[in-house]
């Protein structure tokens, strides 16, 4: 039985003509949760979004929600902010907003009091009466987030909500999406800007050629990498990292080496050799950023994956 | 947080489609290109109006004749300056004292026809030709005079003669009374047709650019994920179908009260059956092609590319009106006309205009002369209503497949396959 509200992209399948755009994609989007999308260009995260929206038809597997197959009605409750842009750029910015709102089922005088709300929210206040290809191309983007968040969806679908923004608006983007995935909202966007998606995310996905090759929060995934360790022992001869079993140097910065180990156990050897050099003034462990992650998962050979794909519980905890 | 569809996010199919064609309506009917191509039409049928008062005025001063008599033939000056009026021109009579004076001022143009020689046989000298009327009243009125010269030689009165020869009055009985909307009948079909004809090709070409527009802006994308193609489509055609209907009703209305006290245009009252069949067709053909130019439009990601798109449905609406004038109109005319028309063309008539994309034009062409059964005029507009659902189902099919597809543009077999 899968918990209320759970979006489970199950196994999808996409073809355009001789490209499979997507091999079995599968994850699951928890209720609240914030989840990360990312990958190549071409890797498949746009298709899936529209298939999740309804826009597309896959060729196999199936989207469910809350446990039951997906329904036109049902995604009414979903909002969604496609990758190229898509507004009317002649229409009055309120004007287009209480359209959409309508067009979901809300009826005039809810669409009007939700679009002042929203564009009071994103700082635009003043410039609903405005045609929309009269805003710089950030607040278009702003008016564009209003769209999805209108009409209090349940499930926000965000394709580079990210992309082309000043560091202002991404921290006000950033801050929404907070906000409404605090407020319980599952929220599922795409982005390149690894950086953002580490800091701002719950679980991430990462996607190429249109497979899934790691799910996971960024600690999962980090766990399913080898450690690795910055050393400072100054008095250490060179090649001293190779007398430690399984472990191999990555880069070494004057007195400082960065090794990578074999086991996680390997560190108390490691920390044990080079305190038998002298002395030890820099012991740490190197996180893997997502960029890093997220380089190393992809430059693998396809089929070689980090994490396993597939069922990782909702976020219950938050 | 449920799964349960909740109460706000109902919205009918009529409802969507109540929506899309309101934003099409409203956003259009405020657009520059709305409000001043009805103010242009408007004073172009203006323009048109006061030219034809003023041409009208200048025919009327300048029918008349200048005719000079002499000799024994100045005894008809009278009669045909009396007969003038109810043949529509004037003539300004003269007596001219000498032929050969007559014929000077004939050839410097102070004269249009000399007319000397006898009463019974009148000679009439022009100087390059003669106007027909005018040659057709001097002979009758010469005819009129030869024979009250013999009807007082015979002793008979010419008053007399005259008064009960007005008394033989013909009856006649019709059998099958031609009404004025049978007169009228064609010409308004055929104008109908032809406004319909010219209806789609402006408005189905908007239709084709907002549909296109709308996929290069790719708010399609935002729209289908709420409602479903067909309902946009459906949509577009009746939001920008009313668009076009209220300009044309603008135009017509301010036609029709510039030309009709003007007396450029006489208002056919008893054609008003004839004008409502033809809005009914109007209407269903606009339908008709404007889901066809819909959804081939779809196909191509440019506006500049809509019109080569929708060429197989332009060529369709040609071959129409081709059909309608080659065809249908030849046969009306010779049925209307008394005479039978001519071999297999009546027949021919009457199935291409049961054939759906002919219908609209051909049907309202046939049914404002009259000829048309009921059941086969019935018939018509079911095959015609039958044919706007498959339309809208194929067309909401080729849309759907086409409109997220961007950059080149996409075959309809491909965007007929799953």
């Amino acid at each position: 039985m899968v918990a209320e509200g759970v979006l489970e992209i199950d196994r999808l399948s996409k073809r355009y003509g001789s490209v499979l755009a997507l091999d079995e994609v599968s994850f699951e989007l928890g209720v609240g949760e914030l989840f990360g999308f990312v990958g190549p260009n071409g890797a498949g995260k746009t298709s899936t979004m529209r298939i999740v929206l309804g826009v597309l038809a896959a060729d196999g597997g199936a989207v469910r929600w809350g446990g039951e197959p997906i329904t036109f009605a049902m995604r009414r409750r979903f909002g969604y902010m496609p990758e190229e842009r898509g507004l009317y750029p002649s229409m009055g910015v309120t004007e287009q907003l209480v359209y959409l709102a309508e067009l979901h089922g809300m009826r005039a005088p809810a669409a009007r009091a939700a679009a002042a709300h929203w564009l009071e929210r994103l700082g635009l206040g003043d410039r609903g009466g405005e045609q929309l290809q009269k805003l710089s191309q950030g607040n278009q983007q702003r008016v564009q987030l209003a769209a999805a968040l209108l009409y209090s969806p349940d499930v926000l679908v965000l394709d580079e909500p990210f992309s082309g923004l000043d560091p202002v608006a991404v921290d006000v983007m950033s801050a929404v999406l907070r906000e409404q995935a605090d407020a319980g909202i599952s929220v599922l966007f795409s982005s390149h800007q690894l950086e953002l998606v580490e800091q701002l995310c719950d679980r991430v996905g990462i996607i190429r050629a249109g497979r899934m090759l790691a799910v996971g929060s960024v600690a999962e995934l980090r766990a399913g990498s080898a450690p690795r360790y910055w050393v400072d022992a100054p008095d250490a001869p060179a090649g001293w990292v190779a007398w430690v079993p399984g472990a191999t140097l990555i880069r070494q910065e004057g007195s400082r080496v960065l090794v990578e180990l074999a086991t996680p156990a390997g560190d108390q050897s490691l920390l044990q050799v080079a305190l038998t050099t002298g002395p030890v003034r820099e012991f740490r462990r190197d996180l893997p950023s997502l960029t890093e992650l997220f380089r190393s998962v992809i430059t693998e050979e396809p089929g070689m994956s980090v994490a396993t794909p597939g069922r990782v519980t909702e976020k219950a905890a938050r | 947080m449920s799964s349960a569809v909740p109460d706000r996010s109902a919205l009918s199919p009529r409802r969507a489609v109540y929506l899309i064609a309101r934003r099409e309506l409203l956003t259009r009917i405020r657009g520059k290109v709305f409000v001043i191509g009805t103010v242009v039409a408007v004073a172009l049928i203006a323009v048109y109006a006061l030219l034809q008062l003023l041409v009208i005025d200048r025919i009327n001063t300048t029918t008349t004749f200048k005719v000079g008599f002499s000799g024994p033939a100045t005894v008809l000056a009278q009669p045909v300056e009396a007969a003038s009026p109810a043949l529509g021109f004037k003539v300004h009579v003269s007596e001219i004292a000498t032929d050969a004076q007559g014929r000077s001022d004939v050839r410097a143009g102070s004269l249009d026809a000399l007319v000397d020689g006898t009463p019974g046989a009148p000679q009439v000298v022009v100087k390059t030709g003669i106007d027909p009327t005018l040659q057709a009243a001097l002979a009758s009125l010469a005819k009129q005079h030869m024979l009250s010269t013999d009807l007082s030689a015979a002793g008979l009165s010419p008053a007399t003669v005259e008064s009960q020869l007005n008394a033989v009055a013909l009856r006649i009985d019709t059998l099958q009374p031609a009404t004025a909307a049978q007169l009228q009948g064609p010409i308004i079909g055929f104008v109908m047709a032809f406004a319909l004809y010219i209806f789609i090709g402006i408005y189905g070409g908007v239709i084709g650019q907002g549909v296109v527009a709308e996929k290069a802006s790719r708010v399609v994308e935002i729209l289908l994920s709420t409602v479903r193609p067909g309902q946009l489509l459906l949509g577009k055609v009746v939001g920008i179908g009313l668009v076009g209907l209220i300009q044309l009703g603008i135009i017509a209305l301010c036609g029709l009260l510039f030309t009709v006290p003007t007396g450029v245009l006489a208002l056919p009252g008893a054609a008003i059956g004839a004008v409502l069949i033809g809005v009914m067709w109007f209407v269903l053909g606009f339908i008709l092609y404007a889901l066809m130019l819909a959804a081939t439009a779809s196909l191509v990601s440019r506006v500049e590319e809509v019109s080569s798109a929708t060429v197989p449905v332009t060529m369709l609406l040609v071959v129409t009106w081709l059909l309608a004038y080659v065809v249908a109109i030849p046969a009306i005319d010779a049925v209307t006309g008394g005479g039978a028309a001519p071999h297999g063309l009546a027949t021919l008539t009457t199935v291409l205009s049961l054939i759906p994309p002919f219908t609209p034009v051909l049907m309202s062409i046939r049914m404002a002369a009259g000829e048309v059964p009921l059941w086969e005029g019935l018939l018509a507009i079911l095959l015609v209503l039958g044919s706007i659902a498959g339309v809208t189902w194929l067309g909401a099919r080729i849309y759907a497949n086409s409109v997220l597809r961007f950059g080149a543009r996409i075959r309809i077999r491909d965007a007929l396959r799953r």
